[in-house]
Formats: C-alpha cells, sequence, structure tokens
C-alpha cells in the first residue's frame, strides 16, 4: 500500500515553525541561566540562520515539475513537535533535558526529510542533512552539560 | 487544516497598462474567480479593438530609444525585475494559487521557474553576440549583428498565468524590442502584478505593455502592422487555424505552442515506487492543466511472458490507482493539498464529458474522481478527484483527445515498438516519457519517439529557460521555440555585414 504524503511547503512551514521556536526557547533559556548565556544565544543565531537557508534553498529549487506533492511519505509531523513552553520553576537540569529533546526531534526531523528527498535536486536533501547536522551537535554539547549537571 | 494567508483582500479592479500608465478600459468588465471558494477576487476589462491599438503605437513610439540603449543597461533593468521578484516570491506564488486554484508548492515552483527566464534574459550582452570572420575575401571582413524588430505579441495562456508569458517577454525585452501583452482573463493577475515590477524596477514607458481582454486584442494583434511577431501558448485549433495561419498571411513572426496528448511508457525494469510518484506529479499536478501532464500511461511488457506481463500490469495499476486515491484535494492555499480545482466550471463540465465519453466507449473507469472528496468543505463547483481508466486504446477519445484535467488513461502494449507506435499514432507531439532501468530502452526511446519535451525516468520534462521549450507535430507551429538561444533568435533579425575599404 501507499503511504499518504506530506506537500513540501508544509515541510517547510514545519521547518520553520521549529527554528522559530527554537530560537524564542533558547533567547529564553540565555536570560534565566546566565551560565550558559552565550551557548544559549549562539543556538538562537543558529536557528535562525537554519530556517533562511532551509527556505532559501526550498524556494531556490522549488520547481512545478519536482514531485513536492508526493515525496515526503510516511510522515507524521505532530511526532517530531516539542513543547518548548518553560515552566515558572524550572531547574537548570530540566531545561538541559528540554534542550535534549527538542534537539533529538528536531535532527530526526531533518534527518527524515532529507532522505525522503532524495528525488528532488540535490540541495535539498543537503539542506536538510546540513540543518540535522548542527542540530545533532547541539544535542552532544547539551549531553555533556547534562552530564557535568 | 490551516490555510495560508491570502494576499488579495478586496475584489482587484484591473486595468491596461500603457505607455507606462495603469488606464481604465471602455470594454465590458468581467470576474476573475478563485475557482476554490468560488469567490470573485478581481474584475477584469476585455478592452477594445481601439485600446490594442493604442498599445501598439506606444510600443512603436517606445522602440527607438529602447533599442539604442545599452544591452548592458536594458539587462540592468531585468536584474532588478528578478530582485522585485524575489523579495515579492510568496505573494506573487500566492496570487496565483488564488487566481488560478494550483496548490501552493506549484505555485511557488511556478515562481521559480518564471524567475528563471529572468535570469537567463539578464545574460543578453552575451546572448545577443553577433559572429565575424575576417578575410572572407583579401580585405573582406562579414560579421553578423542581431537586431530587435520592433513590437512583439504575447498571448498567455490560463494554465501557468505567471511563467509562461516569461518564456518570452524578458528576451523580447532584453533584446530590445517592445511587447503588447494579453493575459488570460481567466487569471490575469499575475502579469498586473509582474508589470507593477517592472515599472518599479524601471523598464521604460512603453516597452512593456498590457492589454487586458479576449479575442478582439488578439485579432488586433494579428491585424495590427505594427507587430513584428505573436507569441501565443494555447489549444491547437487556434493555435493552427487561427494565430499560425493569421500571422502567415500578415508576414509575422510566430511562436504558437499549443496542445498535448503526452504518453508515459513503463517498462518492466522501472522503479516502481519513485515511477509512481513521478506519475502522480504528471497526470495529476496543476489538475491536470498543463501542456506536459502525462495523459496516457502505457504498461509495456518486453520481455515478459503472458502471466508475467499481467502480474506487472497489475502491479502497476494498483499502485498508481492506490497513490492517486490518497490524493488530498482542495484549496491550493491549505498546505495539505496536492492537488487544487480545475480553473472553472467550464472545464470541471468539459473533463466529466470526458469521463462520460471514456465509459460509452468500453473503457474501464477504476477511479472515479466525480465522486469528490474535498478538504475543507469548498464548494464542489470546479473540483473533481482524481481518475483512472483501464483498457484504453489509442482510438478512444480519452485516449486520443487533449482533456486537460485529472484522467489518467492506461494502455498496454506487449511490445516496446508497439508503444512507440501507439505514441505515434497521435496527432500530437509535445512530450513523451518512459522508466526504465535500462540505458538501451532510455536510448531508444530518447531517439526515436517523435515528441519535442522528451522524460528518462521523469515525468514532467519540462525544459529549464536556457533550453528551447520544445514540442512536435499537432503541439507546436512555428520554427523557433520559446526560451533560451532559440528565443533570442526569433526576437532578433540576423543582419549581415560585408566590409571592404578602399
Amino acid at each position: 500500500m501507499e503511504e499518504s504524503s506530506v506537500t513540501a511547503s508544509a515541510i517547510i512551514n514545519f521547518a520553520q515553525k521549529l527554528e522559530d521556536s527554537s530560537m524564542s526557547f533558547y533567547s529564553r533559556l540565555a536570560e534565566s541561566f546566565a551560565e550558559n548565556k552565550e551557548m544559549f544565544l549562539s543556538f538562537a543565531d543558529e536557528s535562525k540562520k537554519i530556517k533562511v537557508q532551509v527556505v532559501r534553498t526550498y524556494q531556490e529549487t522549488i520547481s512545478d515539475a519536482l514531485e513536492a506533492g508526493f515525496s515526503f511519505k510516511g510522515l507524521d509531523l505532530s511526532e517530531y513537535a516539542v513543547d518548548v513552553a518553560l515552566p515558572e520553576e524550572v531547574s537548570h537540569s530540566d531545561v538541559l533535558k528540554m534542550a535534549v529533546r527538542l534537539e533529538e526531534n528536531a535532527s530526526k526531523f531533518y534527518t527524515d526529510v532529507a532522505d525522503r528527498s532524495r528525488s528532488l535536486l540535490a540541495t535539498i536533501p543537503r539542506a536538510f542533512s546540513k540543518a540535522a547536522e548542527r542540530r545533532s551537535s547541539r544535542r552532544l554539547v547539551l549531553m555533556s552539560l547534562l552530564d557535568e549537571a | 487544516m490551516t490555510i495560508l494567508e491570502e494576499p488579495i483582500k478586496e475584489v482587484l479592479a484591473l486595468r491596461n497598462y500603457i505607455g507606462g500608465e495603469w488606464v481604465e478600459s471602455d470594454g465590458e468588465i468581467v470576474d476573475v474567480v478563485n475557482p476554490a471558494p468560488y469567490k470573485t477576487i478581481a474584475k477584469v476589462p476585455i478592452s477594445t479593438r481601439d485600446e490594442i491599438d493604442a498599445a501598439v503605437e506606444s510600443a512603436k513610439e517606445a522602440f527607438p530609444e529602447w533599442r539604442s540603449t545599452p544591452p548592458l543597461a536594458r539587462a540592468r533593468c531585468l536584474f532588478r525585475l528578478k530582485e522585485l521578484m524575489e523579495e515579492h516570491f510568496e505573494e506573487l506564488s500566492r496570487i496565483q494559487t488564488m487566481e488560478h486554484g494550483k496548490t501552493i508548492d506549484e505555485s511557488r515552483g511556478e515562481t521559480r521557474r518564471g524567475i528563471e527566464n529572468v535570469e537567463v534574459a539578464t545574460g543578453i550582452p552575451s546572448l545577443m553576440l553577433g559572429s565575424n570572420l575576417e578575410d572572407v575575401a583579401t580585405g573582406i571582413d562579414e560579421y553578423l549583428i542581431r537586431q530587435p524588430l520592433g513590437v512583439f505579441g504575447i498571448v498567455c495562456p490560463f494554465n501557468f498565468p505567471f511563467m509562461v508569458p516569461l518564456w518570452f517577454a524578458p528576451y523580447a525585452v532584453a533584446t530590445g524590442n517592445c511587447i503588447v501583452m494579453k493575459p488570460s482573463s481567466e487569471d490575469p493577475i499575475s502579469q498586473a502584478k509582474i508589470a507593477e515590477l517592472a515599472e518599479e524596477a524601471g523598464i521604460p514607458p512603453g516597452v512593456w505593455n498590457i492589454v487586458n481582454g479576449g479575442r478582439t486584442v488578439v485579432s488586433g494583434m494579428l491585424d495590427h502592422p505594427g507587430i513584428e511577431g505573436i507569441c501565443f501558448v494555447g489549444s491547437t485549433p487556434v493555435a493552427r487555424d487561427v494565430i499560425y495561419r493569421r500571422c502567415g498571411e500578415t508576414g509575422k513572426r510566430v511562436i504558437a505552442m499549443a496542445g498535448a496528448k503526452n504518453f508515459m511508457l513503463v517498462m518492466p525494469d522501472a522503479d516502481l515506487g519513485n515511477t509512481i510518484a513521478a506519475c502522480m506529479t504528471s497526470f495529476y499536478g496543476n489538475t491536470g492543466q498543463r501542456c506536459l501532464s502525462g495523459a496516457n500511461l502505457i504498461i509495456v511488457g518486453e520481455g515478459l511472458s503472458e502471466s508475467e506481463y499481467n502480474q506487472f500490469y497489475d502491479r502497476v495499476v494498483n499502485a498508481f490507482v492506490d497513490a492517486a486515491v490518497r490524493i488530498r484535494v482542495g484549496y491550493g492555499l491549505d498546505e495539505s493539498v496536492q492537488m487544487g480545482p480545475l480553473r472553472d466550471e467550464g472545464k470541471k463540465v468539459k473533463v466529466e464529458g470526458y469521463i462520460e465519453k471514456g465509459i460509452e466507449e468500453g473503457a474501464k473507469l477504476v477511479l472515479d474522481g466525480r465522486k469528490l472528496s474535498i478538504a475543507g468543505g469548498w464548494p464542489e463547483t470546479c473540483f473533481l478527484n482524481p481518475s483512472v481508466f483501464e483498457n484504453v486504446t489509442p482510438d478512444m477519445s480519452i485516449g486520443r483527445e487533449e482533456i486537460f484535467g485529472p484522467v489518467a488513461s492506461i494502455m498496454r502494449a506487449r511490445s516496446f515498438d508497439e508503444a512507440v507506435e501507439m505514441v505515434h499514432s497521435n496527432p500530437y507531439g509535445n512530450s513523451a516519457a518512459i522508466f526504465t532501468s535500462s540505458g538501451k530502452w532510455a536510448r531508444e526511446f530518447q531517439y526515436r519517439i517523435q515528441a519535442g519535451n522528451v522524460g528518462i525516468n521523469v515525468g514532467i520534462a519540462a525544459p529549464m529557460a536556457f533550453f528551447p521549450f520544445s514540442g512536435m507535430k499537432d503541439s507546436f507551429f512555428g520554427s523557433l521555440h520559446g526560451q533560451g538561444q532559440e528565443v533570442i533568435r526569433f526576437f532578433t533579425e540576423s543582419k549581415v555585414v560585408i566590409q571592404r575599404w578602399f
């Protein structure tokens, strides 16, 4: 049986929202946790860049002749969503755990969409893979901080 | 379901753009309807003969100064136009979805393809270079110069309201010509927006003109002695019997791109998963309303026994139908939607008529798109779901004629040769594709097939802007095609100078 597909537009929209919420999440963490302020700000800044790169790649590559509506099969975008609302009282280790989960999901999202966009022009999976690598590196940094905490 | 924000909030009152001015028309005013919610989004004039004449006169007046503007300066206007199109990328795309009905991915793809033509045209200082040879005889040199001709008319189709006019307009203007464009009155908003951007980009008054309307405007272009040539994209009867014929009678250059009935061959060694995804885009993308759409799917049994062929045939049909039935139909600004409505109610009725005819002629309707399932509960007026017919033969109406809607006709061929014969028995020759893992069959197909745009494991063989958009047989009337170097030749006269100094 054919699996149902998610459109490229929906994928890009999800990526934009993911990076927007990540930006806002890390900006708030930078305000609340001075010990990792620089790192959190750099994550927020990096999310802004990822968003620009992903959207730009899509807009510069999309063509009416590509299988944009039919390439992303078997994806449930809700599986990648993470609630990043910060509770009023939250510990340093708890926010690190939230951040690790966010990065895990983000990395998995970009890896999965990169795999499914191989039939599109090469720049699209490359942009997704690059985003996945960045989010994965962030996860490792956060994990090491969590181990230290 | 989230609907992206609509860029058109109120009913627009469109005007003509003549000589750098936005002018009211004296003609009748008709509605431009967004086919998904079935709401009027603009009013467009059906301009008069006097108005097309005024536009041609304005273009003629602008021509001498524009043709002597250095190509670099003309190119810079186009660079600015490209930048403005990039800035307005999303707005332009959403307008297309609203005026035509296509999905937002399709609209963005169309915007990109259109911009690519502007990009290629910015290379005009190189593209328009002539050539020379010293000493063709002793002390005599000879050289070729490409010169613009004057005013060209561009008659646009409804199916790609943004992109198709850009197969011609940027090249015409880049080469130093002036244009008078008639957008489709069904979806003229994109072209009004582009004219606004052209004005902002500094393209001088009279160089880029828009005259909205219908047959009167087209007849006015065809009859006007001040128009040097016509670019047309539309149906075969109009392309052949009106545009091509009349241009011949009046001595005009002509590019007349016409209808299509495109065949897709699936060989036994095809990668089925990727083939089906490509077929969904090809057969149902743009709701089947494009001249490169797949129409007939031939499942080829080359090298297979009868029972192997039957198994292979069933596998392809089942996968095709299973994918088609899952296509989500609705308003193109809903990002979950994979296929929008037909452009208007009349087009839906025409497609329904073909479905009836297919049944009457003995084809088997395995997926009936008249049974509607529309995401979002939009009015049914213009919507159809995908249809699939089996047991179609090339002589049936649905196998022979252009339906221009979301209907796939599946055919059987026991051999590659038989499939090629089936393709060649059709009068059209716009596009054809083969899905195979064999270089031998791919090469054989590309070598023999009588179609202008050939796909090898590509369902929409849409040439990039730097290649000609080709077409053969009843799909094209003219000599040179749109886009790339060929259209540069179309828009220029080759003047040869032979020079000797005493």
